[in-house]
């Protein structure tokens, strides 16, 4: 497989990696005799979250660090990352929910202290609830059983923050290579009677004899080309709309900002994710149409658009999504006065309380505002406005690859992070899916090295596929059904799903299983748990099994194997506790 | 249990007469054919391939709590025990355990009567930049004994079970080894459900092997690996390189004391753990001492040459 990447004018650091597979031009190749090849034990190709988390892992295990030379590919210029810094108060758009698990690897590995906590928030709390419906659950990390709940289920963290403290950790890493600014231009299997080993052509002329190539980039992954590794997947009729907000701090009366916020609206899911007393990252998935009239609204008429879709009913929703598509058409986009008009009237036509939390029209000052309304909490504090620049929005797509592990002529190559899966960013699980990647093959090179085993070999790598896929895929197939389930008005569907949602709230250990299969659980289980895992694998199984195409029985099989799976994990935790 | 068919190969190739020629172009092209069978993980080898990651646990495990044993805590490092001692691998095969031990530091020789294997062997580790310790014989385990090289370990992975004298076999691996050197063995019980597996499922109901790959009688049980070396006692050391040649020419005394069970031998003179296959999980699994009837297929024994 041969093929050549196109110049790049992306600001994307991994961008440079990406497309390259598309363009298989099969350009005459310069004769490299074997001297030249520089000889590697792992070549990690992508410097985003999920490669330099890989680097720092093997570069700071005693056992990996000093038995593998390991080297990081990256098209990009990293120093802009590594020079990141924004003025105080100022916060990037990209950001992550980092589980627990996730952390707990960063912490293991050392990054964690390289990453600036004052930048990250923990969620305390976080409030789901249908956009029709109105049914509602509510997590707390005080309830869902957390050996620390004052650090919370899961801290927003912008992804630049992580990568720079990755690139700074990797510094202290000696036994890392890092070739930035370097692009891969093919990727080519040595002779056979050399073992077939992948070599890795670079831009620079050097060429890497690689014992294993780790594709750590991103979808359009240039080290799945080359493994063959085909994948299956759709993408959704939803873009992402990504925007950091500015707005009032909570006052003495509330908890402080470290609720997350998600509303489930037929068009897609709204998040808001908090990241300092005054700031908040949003992330709402919409119909593409919407998403590109919204974008290109003033940012003030977003602002009120984002506020209302926390708190207008889907009707009233429906009815300004037509009035800004129609502006949006005719090329007089609305003004912030005529949408701050619009919502009144329609608040006044439900009958809204102007001082319930639920009623954005009329902006309130923290002077004025007293004693907040009882309700205030249930809702995000309304957004002020959106800081220049932030707002932005991608296309949502489901992909899975149907191994991680090239075979035959693709042997040694190996898919972590998104190379491997891509996911609706619902639950925001892509980077800890990909964290959750890094951590067990780290493990399993690890264990190779002490067996003196040959770390590219498929029995090596053969655990971390049988642990991660099914994992990957019961949590990516949840995911996938959960939006299916949400983006329906039928009523029948709204009837089942809000009486499945209410249920969830009202059993304490159901929704510590919602949360705990959201990934929040640690990674490292019990040997004497084993069992119990095992059951609970079965369950993930049947979500993964049932048909999406029937979405809802699919959906509340899922829900209810989540639950099931759930009691059984937290049987398992008991056990492990009991010994 | 496809491994069977490992040890067929093995089997012929093990009585298979040396050819002396040197290799040619068109003998590199069909080595390099069967090469991809031996090194293919998920072909013929892939339970030998499973098996050899907890094979080499087995040993680095054994060889570590002996040093802490003998040296404390401080002075075994872990990942370094296989480091500079001198290791043989007899019936390597295509040299799975060989290069393991080799990339672990040890000074590994590979030895087989058959010159393809050893051909293969040798193609295979040539493609790796790590295995500089590594080296391969062709020739049967017995002519070694001619040279004054003794070993600090002795491996012989699944061959006792298919060799004409066990006896005999035994005596030269114990031969081979220094003084306070170890023997690692692994083979299968003589036992019903040993039958069951490899004879009657694998051969007669499955017919994933050939009919008569095994042979029933020829299985050894773990008790009487135990019971030879009760009676086994290590010819005059004098020829030995060891440093502390006893300087007397009495016989030593035998490697496992005579008044422990067979089924139970003292701990620091022997060990006998089950390799056991999880067909849910794909791997084997070292069964825990003592395991109730885990060594009745698959073993792993361990003894300890005396000083």
């Amino acid at each position: 497989m041969l093929f050549s990447l196109a110049p790049t004018t992306s600001k994307s650091c991994r961008a440079a990696l990406v497309n390259c597979h598309k363009l298989s031009l099969c350009r005459p190749r310069r004769e490299l005799s074997s001297a030249a090849h520089e000889e590697c034990d792992v070549v990690i190709v992508g410097g985003g979250p999920a490669g330099l988390t890989l680097a720092s892992a093997l570069g700071s295990s005693q056992i990996s660090s000093q038995n593998l030379r390991v080297t990081l590919v990256e098209g990009g210029d990293l120093s802009k990352v590594r020079q990141w810094s924004p003025p105080p108060g100022s916060f990037s758009n990209r950001v992550s929910s980092l589980t627990n698990a996730s952390q707990a690897l960063l912490k293991d590995i050392g990054a964690w202290s390289h990453v600036d906590t004052q930048r990250t928030a923990p969620v305390e709390e976080m409030q789901v609830w249908d956009g029709v419906s109105d049914a509602r659950v509510t997590f707390s990390a005080s309830e869902i059983g957390l050996a620390r709940p004052q650090e919370g289920m899961a801290r927003i963290t912008e992804n630049l923050n992580l990568q720079r403290g990755l690139l700074r950790h990797l510094e202290q890493l000696p036994s890392v290579q890092l070739v930035e600014k370097t692009k891969v231009e093919s990727i080519q299997r040595d002779a056979e009677e050399r073992g077939g080993w992948p070599l890795v052509h670079l831009d620079n002329g050097k060429v890497l004899r690689a014992r294993l190539l780790v594709g750590a980039d991103g979808f359009n992954s240039p080290v799945r080309s080359y493994a063959q590794i085909p994948s299956f997947g759709w993408s959704y009729d939803t873009q992402g709309i990504v925007a950091t907000m500015v707005h009032p701090p909570r006052g003495a009366f509330q908890s402080p900002n470290t609720t997350a916020y998600q509303r489930f609206l037929p068009t897609g899911p709204i998040a808001f994710l908090p990241l300092s007393p005054t700031t908040s990252s949003l992330v709402w998935s919409t119909r593409p149409h919407i998403a590109s009239a919204l974008t290109a609204s003033e940012p003030a008429v977003l602002a009120s658009m984002i506020n209302a879709a926390f708190r207008l009913p889907e009707l009233s929703l429906r009815y300004l999504y037509d009035r800004i598509l129609e502006a949006h058409a005719k090329g007089t986009p609305l003004t912030h006065a005529e949408i701050q008009q619009e919502i009144l009237w329609r608040e006044q036509s439900h009958a809204i309380d102007p001082n319930s939390a639920y009623a954005s029209a009329v902006v309130k000052t923290a002077e004025d505002a007293g004693i907040p309304p009882a309700d205030s909490e249930s809702v995000p504090p309304l957004v002020a406005s959106l800081q220049p620049g932030t707002v932005a929005s991608f296309p949502l797509r489901f992909n899975h690859t149907e191994t991680y592990i090239g075979e035959g002529h693709g042997a040694r190559t190996v898919l972590v992070g998104d190379a491997a899966h891509t996911v609706h960013p619902l639950a925001g699980q892509g980077l800890n899916l990909g964290l959750g990647d890094v951590e067990c093959l780290a493990r399993c090179i690890e264990n190779a090295v002490l067996q003196g085993g040959d770390v590219g070999s498929y029995t090596a790598l053969m655990p971390y596929a049988q642990e991660r896929y099914l994992h990957n895929h019961a949590l990516m197939g949840a995911m996938d059904k959960l939006h299916k389930l949400y983006t329906t008005t039928f009523e029948p569907v709204v009837w089942a799903r809000s009486v499945g949602v209410e249920v969830l709230n009202e059993s304490d250990s159901l929704k510590a299983a919602l949360m705990m299969t959201a990934g929040s659980q640690d990674h490292k289980v019990d040997r004497s748990a084993f069992g119990w895992n095992l059951a609970a694998k079965g369950f993930e199984g049947l979500a993964a099994g049932a048909s999406a195409a029937k979405f809802l029985s699919g959906g509340v099989t899922g829900m209810i194997a989540t639950g099931l799976q759930g009691l059984f994990k937290a049987a398992s935790a008991n056990a492990a506790k009991g010994n | 249990m496809r491994l069977s068919n490992v040890v067929r190969a093995l089997h012929r190739h093990v009585h298979a007469a040396a050819s002396p020629g040197s290799i040619n172009a068109s003998e590199i092209a069909h080595f390099s054919r069967l090469s991809s069978q031996w090194w293919n993980e998920q072909g013929e080898f892939s339970f030998l391939h499973k098996m050899n990651p907890v094979r080499v646990q087995f040993i680095r495990e054994k060889l570590l709590q002996v040093s802490r044993e003998e040296k404390g805590e401080e002075a075994s490092s872990s990942t370094k025990i296989l480091r500079g001692l001198d290791v043989l691998d007899v019936g390597c095969g295509g040299g799975l355990l060989s290069e393991s031990l080799a990339r672990l530091g040890a000074n590994t020789t590979g030895i087989d009567a058959s010159e393809s294997n050893v051909a293969i062997a040798k193609l295979h580790a040539s493609t790796d930049p790590k295995l500089d310790h590594l080296s391969y014989v062709h020739a049967p385990a017995e002519t070694l004994l001619a040279s004054p090289k003794r070993y600090d370990v002795v491996c012989s992975m699944e061959v006792l079970e298919h060799v004409d004298n066990p006896a005999s076999f035994l005596s030269t691996c114990a031969e081979l080894l220094k003084p306070g050197g170890h023997l690692f063995l692994s083979t299968i019980s003589r036992t019903p459900i040993s039958y069951f597996l490899t004879i009657l499922l694998a051969e007669d109901i499955l017919r994933r092997v050939s009919q008569g790959t095994h042979t029933y009688s020829k299985f050894v049980n773990p008790s009487e690996l135990v019971s030879f070396f009760q009676k086994y006692c290590s010819p005059s050391s004098t020829q030995s390189e060891s440093l502390e040649a006893s300087g007397t020419s009495q016989l030593s005394s035998p490697w496992i004391s005579p008044h422990a069970s067979p089924n139970a031998p003292t701990r620091t003179e022997a060990e006998v753990r089950g390799l056991i296959y999880n067909p849910l999980r794909a791997r084997w699994i070292l069964a825990p001492r003592d395991a109730w009837a885990a060594t009745d297929c698959n073993y792993i024994f361990w003894i300890r040459k005396p000083y």
